[in-house]
């Protein structure tokens, strides 16, 4: 998803990326510094120009929630504080192992559905979205969104109750599974996806393929005001910027 | 206890008394006594000892708080009366109370930009941009009729002092317009949010000095002449701190410039996606204020000249765009007979030209309108 938004666009300054753990430099990786997401190993999902703001042992729950409703002690860095406005759109993508209304963090935590309702209900009473796109894989996916109350929130999961989220492709030389199924398929659907596209998230939510994916993604769209056929993809993931021609320079040196 | 009662009875010097119903009934007495008095000293002084302490919050101070942060935009109204006298002292008095009263109390985000009316008789020739002229005469009626320019030929057919009031009353008016529509441009024109601090940055990018020109630009003077007045002028409302640099090998944008027989041209669907390249280091040095950058854009020699074409099929006078709530970019073609390998600098003289056009730019996400001077020029008097 990183990879996505920054392609079609978004500065790093509008990113905020928290890893708990440093997959592409952990020793144990025999490909450092990348991360691959097929065992083909074409597409290296670390890039070249990769911006963390939250790290390891700094991905906690507590964090999190201050990044959202904005509570950060006073002297954090601009990269790690969320600056939006009531006009921003906001994309918050969670992954991880969790379960039904719960993530789990660090190993010894877990943030659990009404936490991120809470946060999403003071973003709303503080103005600091005008919309929300949530998506989640992890397994029970779909419970994480069923507490939220806040309006104009789009939620997407990966599976419902009761089911697990797989992993996909196993690669044999790294040992471990590289990637999600749900996330993959994502990720594969955006690969064709560019700045000036014009396609909405109907279009994403009809490309799901639930015998591909292995589990039945949820959308909850009671809570989002806009038609999904008429939100663009560009509205969450690329950057669109309002732009104005200028017509006259201001005669500086001449009247002053 | 028994034992106990008599050591205490022993003490007082009572040895042999007998525990009598009197003895028995005044001990009774004092021990309600004590706790009579434990309770009345006791429960005071515990209450106050661990209460939470609660602030009251100072509402009178808070009803007059006026921070006096304020940034006064003069507006001229030039009057042009040659058959009545006017008294410009008094019109401006009551057009600044109308306008006072007109005005909407600033919410936080807003930059707080007032705007006031200064009003002199009409010289020969005033050379303030962005003033206004009001021709009286007197008329059996009173009209007032706008004329393109911003001249305002007003009929009044009052006696003298109210004749004052009705040139006030317009004056204000007008002012009051103006600044009620510059506060309220919402969607891609609205001004960036007010913060005490700003980190401006001025960036030289170059597409491609390998197949190009090398380029610099002299912006130590060009900072200094053109837009430290600015910051100056600004400073009681905001600190604007100044940086710049150059990128010597920036990469191509990710649009590519569409072509055209005399060189290459941007069209305005195209200018959102500029600015987006991931190459771009136009990381913030300030960790802490929001940042405005300004771009000046040298394209590569075989995309040169590149111009904006409008949807009109115009060709953009500045070549230069605003990006809504992140700053600006202006795009410089270097001369025509510029070779690859060459080595320009860009002079004090073209800077002129650039910097005006930043500064219009900056004006713009102020919210300040663009042509009018912050500060009047003292010739006209």
């Amino acid at each position: 998803m990183y990879r996505t938004v920054k392609r079609m666009g978004i500065p790093d300054s509008h990113i905020i990326l928290m890893l708990a753990d440093d997959m592409a430099c952990n020793p144990r990786n025999s490909f450092p510094a990348a991360v691959y997401d097929h065992p083909r190993k074409t597409l290296d999902l670390y890039g070249d120009n990769v911006e963390v703001d939250y790290r390891g042992y700094e991905v906690t729950v507590e964090n999190f929630i201050r990044l959202l409703t904005g509570r950060v002690a006073a002297d954090t860095p601009r990269n790690k504080r969320l600056l939006t406005d009531d006009k921003s759109n906001v994309f918050i993508y969670m992954t991880g192992h969790g379960g039904e209304d719960f993530l789990k963090f660090q190993d010894s935590e877990e943030i659990n559905s009404y936490d991120i309702a809470d946060a999403f209900k003071q973003m709303w009473e503080k103005q600091r979205y005008r919309e929300i796109l949530f998506i989640i894989d992890t397994c029970q996916a779909n419970t994480m969104y069923s507490k939220f109350d806040s309006p104009n929130i789009l939620s997407i999961g990966s599976s419902k109750k009761g089911q697990n989220s797989l992993s996909h492709f196993h690669d044999y030389d790294l040992g471990v599974s590289v990637i999600d199924r749900f996330t993959y398929y994502n990720l594969e659907f955006f690969e064709s996806v560019d700045l000036s596209s014009k396609q909405t998230l109907a279009d994403l939510i009809a490309a799901y393929n639930t015998s591909l994916i292995q589990s039945d993604p949820g959308v909850r769209t009671d809570l989002f005001a806009r038609d999904l056929a008429k939100t663009y993809l560009t509205d969450f993931f690329g950057a669109v910027q309002n732009v104005e021609l200028t017509t006259e320079a201001f005669p500086i040196g001449k009247s002053k | 206890m028994p034992a106990l009662g008599d050591r205490i009875r022993a003490l007082l010097g009572r040895r042999s008394e007998a525990k009598t119903i009197i003895s028995v009934q005044n001990d009774r007495r004092v021990v309600l006594a004590s706790i009579l008095l434990l309770l009345l000293l006791g429960l005071p002084l515990w209450w106050t000892t661990t209460r939470v302490y609660r602030a009251e919050l100072p509402v009178a101070e808070i009803a007059v708080f006026a921070p006096d942060q304020e940034l006064t935009v003069p507006f001229s109204f030039y009057i042009d009366a040659p058959s009545m006298t006017v008294a410009t002292e008094a019109i401006e008095h009551m057009a600044q109370k109308l306008i006072d009263e007109q005005r909407t109390a600033y919410t936080p985000d807003e930059w707080r930009v007032r705007y006031t009316a200064r009003i002199r008789h009409k010289a020969a020739a005033p050379d303030v941009p962005g003033h206004y002229t009001l021709r009286l005469r007197e008329a059996a009626r009173t009209a007032v009729d706008f004329d393109a320019d911003r001249v305002a030929h007003v009929s009044i057919s009052e006696s003298a002092t109210k004749r004052d009031a009705v040139v006030a009353k317009l004056v204000a008016d007008i002012v009051a317009k103006e600044e009620h529509e510059l506060r309220e441009k919402s969607g891609a024109r609205r001004a960036l949010k007010y913060a005490p601090e700003y980190s401006v940055a001025f960036t030289l990018l170059n597409e491609d000095p390998v197949g190009g020109a090398a380029v610099n630009w002299d912006i130590e003077h060009a900072a200094n002449a053109f837009v430290r007045p600015f910051v100056d002028t600004l400073r009681p409302l905001a600190k604007l701190a100044v940086s710049t640099q150059v990128l010597h090998h920036a990469g191509p944008p990710p649009v590519k410039p569409l072509a055209h027989e005399n060189g290459t041209y941007l069209t305005p669907d195209m200018l959102p996606h500029f600015a987006n390249s991931p190459w771009w280091n136009l990381a913030s040095t300030d960790p802490i204020a929001p940042s405005i950058n300004f771009i000046l854009y040298v394209p590569a020699l075989q995309s040169q000249p590149l111009r904006i074409i409008d949807d009109a099929k115009r060709t953009s006078a500045t070549n230069a765009f605003v990006v809504s709530q992140w700053g600006g970019i202006a795009i410089a073609n270097l001369p025509a007979d510029t070779k690859a390998g060459a080595s320009v600098v860009i002079s004090s003289d073209e800077l002129q030209k650039y910097f005006g056009i930043f500064i219009a730019q900056l004006r713009e996400l102020v919210g300040i309108r663009n042509d009018t001077p912050l500060q009047p020029s003292t010739r006209v008097t």
